[in-house]
């Protein structure tokens, strides 16, 4: 958002007027410009240009980085991804050169992606992991020294002036592993200096001794701090990406949102296709020509491919690996393939393989104008292939990254260029129709309803609302208070007398459902509503149990068999509202849902506290309004009944004749004896 | 007849105290008469109790879980004079019942008795039995139960409710689910205490042991942990894995293939984009794999110093791999992704041969 506003006064200082809205619009595709550059660069560090011109290709179309720099996506992630790549080139320069002027840049780049993105704290962990794999392989040299230190200690402080950050950095678990290394690697460089004071002899009890002192401390110290509680342990999210059942068990919120499910294999190809068959390749090459960078780039991508599978939404950090690692297996069938046979005339140059490089890592500097020299490396042994079989694979491999193109424009067109509030539905002769729906329900709220209304929606809605609606929401997306959102979804699953003591208290106007069961829309709230009811569950075990919307044989259903709990819960009765005198086919049962293709158990619902409001055209959005309560509260049972009435009225027995009344039960004296007194 | 007796008796009890604030003469009278009546059964009832409780006590104190036949099962949970509850668990474990489920099942079962066993909160309103089929099959036919292993509770007082059976199928046999059904049911809170599990550790103790040990002896000749190849092959094995899914396959528990009960027929295939089944990553994780080795015999096959001949056929070897690979995972996608509409060539020939033999519709 600083960006935005950055290149909105510059460019407005320059008397170029642009709206902040165009800006913020065509934020994200510059960024994935930026970032096709830096990976440019940070795959010709790696390995040659080519390899880098194609990775640059590959990620500028890859469908899992272009699902996050569409125009109009403003979010962190983009410009989080060009921060992350930017980073690790400057990181893998500073690592060849040994400069501070590059790792300086390293840090201030990093400064960039710490404000961006919370995803920093896998730059943190990565460039230790690195530089600790590059001590076990002995690769330890004065660039990794200098390099390191210096980054650490400006990317700490600079990374603690983000107040969201703050005193994090040596507060939480996250972060030790960069200060563990850190102490490492000074303890190994000091040792390092006494190699050349002292004899062999004495120097190889000390090395060991003092390697593993120095990590038992770290090791110890750590421990020790997060006991007495000077250090947090780590926080549920990082936790549950390495105790997978962790987050389903403790934290139901986080395992709710569909961006943190594990990955299916179908959602890899989707995203990657053929790249994701062919970078196994590169990593392979890599490993094969290690070097100090290479190392980097093989950590990088298994500890990505790790993330990505416990959770899609980490494919995001995935997608750049990948494109550089197929770049590279590609980059080098076609060195081999595509080269002339005209060049085999050539004398070949002096012969620096790869495995010569890091013998002598002064020569690294000037790797990226090595690609001739492969290839003349190659043409002395490539006697007899013939130009028949390399023009043959040459094709083949075009063929399939012609694929790979075609699969990313339709995968872009179909999936991830329509926006997420306007739907579209495509007729059988291909004319499309738009469902507006979404628009239409909060344009109705803003035009009808009081400015100060509070609506209540799960949280999915909530800056949609509160963005085109402009009305009061009570959870949104970014809602941190696990007991607010909870108790939203207490609402929403208990029955309507106890939801509307909850909306009271929370002093709700309007209540906002989608329901997308004439449409087949899948995504709507009767969809999550076990999520809602697992996250109640977790905040208020006594009211609500999970197992009670379940029928017995563990089914979750909306016909006649499901619960009766489910059937006369809040969320239930306000979706399937009047839903079943709705007919929507011939062939169906009225109150027929499409989406989960069951005819709805309760067609008969009747609100006592809600009136419905509003329901948008394909009542995808169903708007109530809380009643507010009765100025005289009728009883909710019957008024007790006595019988101090007679049961019939007196009837006077009057006629004109007989004028006279008389005494009912007249007393009547009877005319005792005189008691005699003898007698007593 | 121990059916019979639970009811009747409930009925006296409740008639009792619908008459007590009526209380005119000659109901007073039945009543006397009653009290008199069940103050002798009552005694002999008591008697009985303190009987039944005795000997479950002594059990309980020679094991956590006492089994039970047919009479057992009658007389202690069937038959009414009862203040204690009662978990059962109906199993099959006998080894030729073939019911790897019970045996899981039952060890969750061991753990949950043996932390009520030894916990202090241990008293004698709680016990844990259960019933072999083999040796109780008369109970299963008396509870008209067919699926094993249940879990049920008997209350002290009246029958088991339906809220009384373990939902095995939703929440699974964990111990703790267990014991916070046991916990829902009788207000008895056992705290689930795991021995801890040794086996993992010893396993990382003797790995690491193997592994320093395997590095003592050839401390002379370090040079097989510098070997590229190897370290290559871990991390490609890592990265086939995740990106077949193995991680999903994990968390989500899927099953290994699909059998149509109908027609018989397996399909390894799941037919949603959404899920997948663990026989159908393995597929994939081949598919990647060969896919990429193709990829490095490419490379082999220009860059190797060998025979001409050999190396022409290890190129269209490596290329063959790539492209029919290619394409073959390009049709299972396709079958999973409806309405993606691109294909290779090769995909026309292979879709429909390959269609009715694996995927399902």
């Amino acid at each position: 958002m600083i960006t935005a506003g950055l290149i909105h006064w510059i460019l407005n200082t320059l008397n170029i007027t642009v709206h902040i809205r165009d800006v913020c619009v065509f934020l994200a595709p510059t960024f994935s410009g930026l970032t096709s550059i830096s990976t440019f660069l940070l795959t010709r560090e790696l390995w040659n240009q080519g390899a880098g011109l194609l990775a640059a290709c590959f990620i500028a179309i890859v469908p899992g980085y272009i699902s996050r720099s569409v125009a109009g996506s403003f979010d962190n992630e983009g410009i989080a991804i060009f921060a992350l790549q930017f980073t690790y080139y400057l990181w893998v320069k500073s690592v060849k050169t040994g400069s501070v002027f590059w790792t300086m840049c390293c840090c201030l780049s990093y400064f960039y992606m710490v404000s961006a993105w919370g995803g920093y704290v896998f730059i943190i962990n990565l460039i230790p992991l690195h530089v600790f794999v590059l001590l076990l392989m002995q690769r330890y040299s004065k660039r990794v020294y200098i390099a390191y230190s210096t980054f650490y200690i400006v990317g700490l402080i600079l990374s603690m002036q983000i107040p969201f950050v703050g005193f994090q950095p040596i507060r939480t678990s996250e972060h030790m592993a960069a200060a563990g290394v850190f102490a490492l690697l000074q303890a190994y460089a000091f040792l390092q200096y006494l190699r050349d004071r002292l004899t062999k002899q004495e120097f190889q009890t000390l090395f060991f001794l003092g390697v593993s002192l120095a990590a038992g401390a770290v090791f110890l110290s750590v421990i020790y701090l997060t006991y007495t509680g000077y250090i947090a342990p780590w926080s549920g999210r990082f936790y549950s990406l390495w105790d997978t059942g962790y987050a389903k068990i403790h934290i139901p919120i986080i395992a709710s949102v569909s961006e943190h499910q594990p990955t299916t294999w179908v959602s890899f190809f989707f995203d990657l296709h053929i790249l994701v068959c062919t970078f196994p390749a590169g990593l392979w090459f890599c490993i094969k020509n290690i070097n100090d960078e290479r190392v980097f780039v093989a950590l990088y991508a298994i500890s990505a491919v790790y993330f990505a599978g416990v959770m899609v939404r980490l494919m995001l950090t995935l997608t750049p690996v990948v494109c550089m690692l197929s770049a590279i297996a590609f980059s080098n069938v076609f060195e081999h393939y595509l080269g002339d046979d005209m060049k085999r005339e050539n004398p070949p140059v002096e012969d620096s393989s790869d495995e010569d490089d890091k013998r002598n890592p002064g020569n690294l500097y000037d790797k990226a104008g090595k690609v001739r020299k492969h290839v003349t490396e190659q043409e002395k042994t490539e006697e007899g292939l013939g130009p028949n079989i390399k023009s043959i694979v040459t094709m083949l491999m075009l063929m399939l990254l012609m694929m790979f193109a075609v699969h990313c424009t339709w995968v872009t067109s179909n999936a991830y260029s329509s926006p997420s509030v306007v739907l579209a539905s495509y007729n059988h002769d291909g004319t499309r129709n738009i469902l507006d729906d979404f628009r239409e329900a909060y344009f109705w709220l803003r035009q009808n309803t009081d400015e100060h209304a509070r609506v209540m929606s799960w949280w999915d809605y909530g800056y949609q609302i509160a963005g085109m609606a402009n009305r009061t929401t009570l959870v949104d997306n970014n809602t941190w208070n696990n007991s607010h959102i909870a108790l939203v979804g207490k609402a929403m699953s208990s029955n309507e007398t106890a939801a509307y003591k909850i909306m009271r208290s929370l002093d709700v106007d309007y209540v906002l459902v989608i329901f997308g069961g004439v449409i087949g829309y899948s995504g709507d709230d009767i969809n999550k509503f076990l999520w809602m009811v697992r996250i109640a569950e977790g905040e208020h075990p006594k009211d609500i149990r999970e197992s009670d919307y379940f029928t017995p044989q563990g089914e979750f259903r909306v016909d006649k068999a499901g619960s009766p709990t489910l059937l006369n819960c809040l969320m239930y009765k306000m979706s399937y509202y009047r839903f079943g005198e709705m007919q929507l086919d011939f062939r169906t049962p009225p109150g027929f849902d499409r989406t989960r293709n069951a005819e709805i158990g309760n067609k008969d619902i009747k609100f006592k506290h809600l009136e419905e409001a509003f329901t948008s055209e394909h009542w995808l959005v169903r708007i109530y309004k809380v009643k507010a309560p009765d100025n005289r509260e009728t009883l909710d049972h019957k008024p007790r009944v006595t019988n101090i009435f007679p049961k019939q009225k007196y009837l006077s027995k009057k006629t004109a004749k007989r004028k006279r009344g008389y005494i009912k039960n007249k007393l009547v004296f009877k005319k005792g004896k005189k008691m005699s007194k003898k007698t007593v | 007849m121990g059916a019979r007796g639970a009811p009747s008796r409930r009925r006296q009890a409740g008639r009792r105290p619908r008459y007590l604030p009526t209380g005119s003469f000659p109901f007073l009278l039945l009543l006397l008469l009653l009290c008199i009546q069940l103050g002798g059964g009552q005694k002999k009832k008591e008697n009985l109790l303190a009987e039944k409780v005795e000997q479950l006590m002594e059990w309980s104190s020679r094991r956590s879980i006492f089994r039970m036949n047919g009479d057992k099962f009658r007389k202690f949970i069937k038959t009414p004079p009862r203040n204690y509850s009662m978990i059962v668990m109906f199993t099959a474990l006998q080894p030729q019942r073939q019911c790897s489920v019970c045996r899981q099942a039952n060890e969750e079962y061991q753990i949950l008795a043996n932390s009520w066993r030894y916990s202090s909160a241990f008293c004698n309103k709680l016990f844990f039995s259960m019933v072999d089929y083999d040796e109780g099959t008369d109970v299963f036919q008396q509870l008209n139960m067919n699926s094993a292993p249940t879990f049920m509770h008997f209350p002290p007082k009246g029958r088991p409710k339906r809220a009384d059976t373990f939902d095995l199928q939703r929440i699974g046999f964990a111990a703790e689910q267990l014991a916070k059904w046991i916990a829902d049911r009788t207000d008895v809170h056992i705290r689930v205490f795991r021995p801890p599990n040794y086996s993992g550790t010893i396993a990382l103790a003797l790995l690491v042991s193997l592994v320093g040990g395997l590095l003592y002896l050839r401390r002379n000749n370090l040079e097989f942990i510098y070997n590229k190849t190897g370290w290559a092959m871990v991390s490609l094995c890592i990265v086939f894995a995740m990106t077949s899914g193995q991680m999903w396959n994990h968390i989500r528990g899927p099953p290994y293939a699909h059998k149509n009960p109908h027609n018989g027929q397996v399909s390894y295939i799941h037919g949603s984009s959404q899920a997948q089944f663990v026989a159908e990553s393995h597929i994939i994780l081949l598919l990647n794999a060969a896919i990429t080795m193709g990829m490095v015999l490419l490379n082999e096959a220009a860059t190797s110093k060998g025979d001409v001949g050999k190396r022409r056929i290890i190129c269209l070897v490596g290329l063959g791999l790539v492209v029919f690979f290619f394409s073959f995972l390009l049709s299972i996608f396709r079958s999973k992704y409806h309405g993606y509409p691109y294909s290779t060539l090769l995909f026309t020939i292979f879709f429909y041969t390959v269609h009715d033999h694996f995927l399902i519709k």
